[in-house]
Parts: C-alpha cells; structure tokens; sequence
C-alpha cells in the first residue's frame, strides 16, 4: 500500500470546479479558403487532382498527402455537390452522452466524381431504412446566408 | 544492439470514478509500485522518465510541467510524449540503446472521470474546418457558473445556443463498425461475442472494473447508439495508472532480475482526413509489421503465444485481429467463434478483459495491456495465466477519431 490510510468517506473529499475558456479562430487554410469562397457563390463544390497519383482530392488539397506534391493551379476542378452513402449510422447520443430529442441519420458520402468523401447529415426521418447506396445532394443554405463554413450544408438531400 | 528489459511494474486499481484521489496520487501510487517492484530508488538509480499524457485529457495547458514530483523526476531529465503509453515504452528503449539512459521510467494514466465534457473533448480532436461542425451546435457549456463568453460579445462564435443537439463523436465508430461487418461479412451478433469474452475474462482479473456474466443476446439488446453499435459494444471509461520501468539488459542481471525483453516495437499515422482515410486500421498493420521486423517475428500467429490488442468498441478487436496478421481478413470472428481466442485457446486475446472488461483508460490503454503481458510472462496471472506464455503482443489504437497506433512484442527471456 503506498498510501498509509486511504479515504474511506465518501462525502469528505473537496473538489475545484473548473472550466477552460478556450475559444479559437481556425483559419480555413489557403485551399479552405478557395473552396469554401466558392460554396458561397456557387451551388457546387472544388476538387483538386494529383498529378502524380490522379487522384482527385476532396476536400481539395494544396498538396496530395500521398505523393507530397503539389498541386498545380490548373488542377482546380468544380464538381457536383453531390454523391453516394457510403456509409451511415443512427445516431441517438449527444455529446453528453444523454439521448438526442431527434435521432439523426450521420453518413459518410463519397463525392461524386472525386476520390474523397464529407461527413454529413441526411434529412429524412426514416430511421430504420438502409440508406447505404443512397443518392444525396447538399442542401445549401440561401446564398445570402452562406458564411464560408461547413454550416452552409444545412444537410443532405436525397435525390 | 542493446537490449531493453522490463524490470518493473506498477499500477493502480481501474475505477470508473476516483473522487477520493487526484491525477497526482495515482501517479504517485502506480510509480512507487513499479519503483518497489524493481528494487530502485528513482532519486538515484533512474536516469530518465517519461509521461505519456495529453493535455486536455488532463484539464492543463502544458501538462508536462506537472509531471516531476509524482514520478520521481524532480531536476532530472523528464519528458512528456503525447500519446498511448507504448509510444512511451518505444522512445525509452531508444533513449536506452543510446547508451545516453540505462535505466527509463515510463507512465500512463486516465483520470477521464474528473473530465466533465468527455464527448466534446472528443469533439475537439475532430477537424474544425470540415468535420466537427457536423455533429452540430458548437456553444460550450457554461458548468462553472461563470460566463462562458464576454458580456460584450454573448454569443458564441458559431451555431445556437442548444447543446443537447450535438451529436456524440462516437457516431464515427458506427460508420466504421457498418464498414467492418460490411467488408468481412461478420455480424453484430459475432461483435457482440468479443464483449461476452472480455468481460468474462475480467472476472479473472482484481484489477478489473467491468466484469460481467453476459450473453450475446444482452449485448444485442442494450440500445443503439449509433446503430450497428450498441451501448455495450462501447468500453466505459475507467480511471487508473500504469507505470513501467525499463533497463538495459545488463543492469536487469546486476539487479538479479529475471528479464522479459521488449523485443520489438512499432508505430504509425494514418491521415487525419476522414474523407481520404481507409477504415481498415492501417495503423495497426504498420505498426506490426515494424516491431515485428525488430523482433525478428516471420509468423506472427506461430510465434506469438498470447495478445492484448485495442478492443474500444467489440469490432475493433475483430478489425485489429486481422489488422495484425494474427487473422486472415473475415476470419477473425472465427477464431472467435472456434475459441481460439478464449484463455485456454491457441491465441488468447485480451485475457485481462480488455478495455470492455477494464475500462478505456485513454492514454494508458497500451501500458495496461503491456502491464498484463508482462503478468503473463511473469506467471503472475493468476486464474487467467496463460500456460508457457514466452512471447506476446501489446497494441494500442489512440481511440477516436484517429487512426494512429502501436504495437510492442514482449518476450521472456
């Protein structure tokens, strides 16, 4: 035993409640900031192809994490906001652990036309149906209203 | 090259809340315990000493300036690696085959149940840009009772005030666990049956929080959370501490200590981008085919006798079976099945009940699973002892939303 005597009652240790005042501006990044500029004029979204590998990056990328080139301006391509479920899940816990008011349907949605893939929240409130396969477009916001963030996909679609 | 030896271990109990101590004491506990058990004074006899925390786990900005004291390493070389306790174990044997360091100590801990915002600390580790908006509304919570934000500018920076809309990060597990059962034709049912073994088996082991009695069918009825995973396919969380001591081979003879060599070790990233990165733990793969270079180890299922790998959801266990080469892909779950991976079988794996039976204890994940290797080599496993254990595995994933890990290869001497 390392310690000689340990506590034994429950309602005597004190505590310090405390919280971390953290807030953070995060830059979207050269490449972030070209994509997200053009979501909130166009109802599409940008890719951008390596050379080296061909593959078409997207989110684009400055430079392919795979080959560590980079990518020429030329290499910028618009694509469709659209795509295919690849992968979904229910999900019914918030962040605290404690049920969500709504079950919301979360999936992993290949771009069409890209080799990349975008998180997002499909809009339907069929929580029992496959949704794998599914075809999706990205609601956007009003394009008075897009602030140049990922918050400008309100949600998915499906098509 | 010189040898690396492990001379001695120490650890805390695993327990879901630890309100009586503070992150120090367990420290302090786990490190005196491995400091007895290898019959060395820190003060004097240990050159170098290494935490593996990470910060906002801790609740500190700069962690390591609060590390000294409880280890032993006041005004001595210590450092602080910002990751699983293997990453640990690795940078010791290297700091030791320097010749610079003969003998390292090395510890890892989880206080998570001081952690109030577990979830969205996890939230955190998402990329900001393009993938934690997602789970929803970004306000933080105000638990202090202080304003969270100045008066002249109330409102958060981003998303509505609503935090209960905000979805747990957990939800990337069950699009990864649909990935799996997809692409190797195993079911939730088949999951389901590495929570029945891990928790058993944790009724072997003392240290051991999460011991149950349960049948497949229990766990194919707790809830969906995030649907294929249900609520006890998920390791709860556990506080505890682990510490290690390391020595170059010839002090363990000087000590007069019978040495388990750490043989071999691995490490290895995958992307961060979750719209590139694969889900068929890569890092695992690398990371063992590293250290199984290093220990000299051309078939892993032959020459390993017993493996503690990362089982923070049941599929992973599966996925990382396979990951490891110690499955053929889709065929991890027959193993199961057949029981060759139960603790009388061919290939026991996770016979201390793993993080379903222990308890996810963060960073110190990889020192638990190490620690119970190390037992085993010992012979001082108890009810669970694997019968001529020589050689095992210990691998550790960092848990979501990575796809990092590592992987070390004990051997009794």
């Amino acid at each position: 035993m390392t310690f000689l005597e340990k506590q034994t009652d429950p309602t005597a240790p004190l505590h310090w409640r405390g919280n971390m005042q953290a807030d953070y501006l995060y830059p979207n990044g050269v490449a972030g900031d070209k994509f997200f500029k053009h979501i909130m004029q166009n109802d599409s979204f940008l890719a951008t192809k390596c050379d080296e590998c061909g593959k078409v990056l997207f989110p684009p990328r400055l430079y392919c994490e795979d080959c560590f080139i980079e990518i020429p301006e030329e290499n910028w391509m618009e694509v469709p906001a659209e795509g295919t479920v690849r992968l979904f899940t229910v999900a019914k816990l918030n962040a605290h652990g404690k049920k969500l008011p709504e079950p919301k349907i979360m999936a992993m949605i290949d771009i069409d036309k890209t080799d990349g893939a975008l998180l997002g929240v499909i809009k339907s409130n069929d929580s029992e149906r496959d949704f794998t396969g599914a075809r999706v477009r990205a609601n956007l916001r009003p394009k008075d209203a897009r602030e140049g963030t990922l918050k400008d996909i309100v949600n998915w679609n499906l098509i | 090259m010189t040898k690396v030896c492990v001379i001695g271990i120490g650890f805390t109990n695993f327990n879901p809340i630890t309100p009586d101590m503070e992150w120090k004491d367990i420290m302090y506990e786990a490190c005196q315990k491995a400091y007895v058990d290898a019959g060395v004074d820190p003060r004097r006899d240990i050159d170098s000493f290494i935490t593996c925390a990470e910060d906002y786990w801790e609740g500190f900005s700069i962690f390591d300036e609060f590390v000294p004291d409880q280890v032993g390493a006041l005004l001595r070389p210590c450092c602080t690696v910002c990751g699983d306790g293997i990453y640990g174990l690795g940078n010791a044997a290297m700091q030791i085959q320097t010749g610079l360091m003969d003998v390292v100590s090395i510890e890892a801990h989880s206080k998570v149940s001081d952690l109030l915002t577990y979830g969205d600390v996890v939230l955190h580790a998402m990329d900001p840009i393009y993938d934690r908006p997602v789970s929803g509304p970004v306000e933080r919570p105000n638990y202090a009772g202080l304003p969270s934000y100045p008066e002249e500018n109330p409102k958060p920076l981003v998303g509505s005030s609503d935090e209960t809309d905000r979805v747990h990060p957990y939800f990337l597990a069950g699009l990864e666990m649909q990935h799996f059962l997809k692409t190797t034709g195993t079911t939730e049912e088949e999951c389901a049956e590495v929570a029945v073994k891990n928790k058993k088996n944790a009724f072997l082991n003392p240290y051991a929080a999460y011991e149950a009695k349960i049948s497949a069918d229990h766990v194919m009825k707790s809830e969906y959370c995030f649907k294929p995973l249900k609520r006890m396919d998920i390791s709860p969380n556990v506080d505890g501490a682990v510490c290690f001591v390391l020595a170059n081979e010839n002090i363990a003879k000087d000590l007069g200590i019978e040495p388990i060599y750490l043989e071999g070790f691995g490490w290895s990233s995958e992307t961060p981008w979750l719209s590139t990165r694969g889900m068929e733990a890569e890092y695992a793969r690398k990371s063992a085919e590293m250290a199984y270079k290093m220990a000299d180890i051309v078939q892993p299922t032959k020459e390993i006798d017993l493996a503690e790998i990362d089982d923070r959801f049941t599929y992973k266990e599966l996925q990382h079976l396979e990951a490891l080469g110690l499955a053929r892909k889709g065929e991890a779950k027959t193993l199961l099945k057949e029981g060759v991976t139960e603790i009388e079988g061919d290939l026991p794996i996770n016979p201390s009940g793993g993080s379903l039976g222990v308890g996810n204890c963060l960073e110190a994940t990889g020192l638990q699973k190490s620690l119970e290797i190390i037992m085993q080599l010992r012979g001082h496993a108890g009810k669970r002892q694997v019968p001529d254990a020589e050689v095992g595995l210990a691998q550790a994933w960092r848990g979501l939303p990575s796809g990092s890990g590592a992987v070390a290869i004990f051997r009794r001497g």
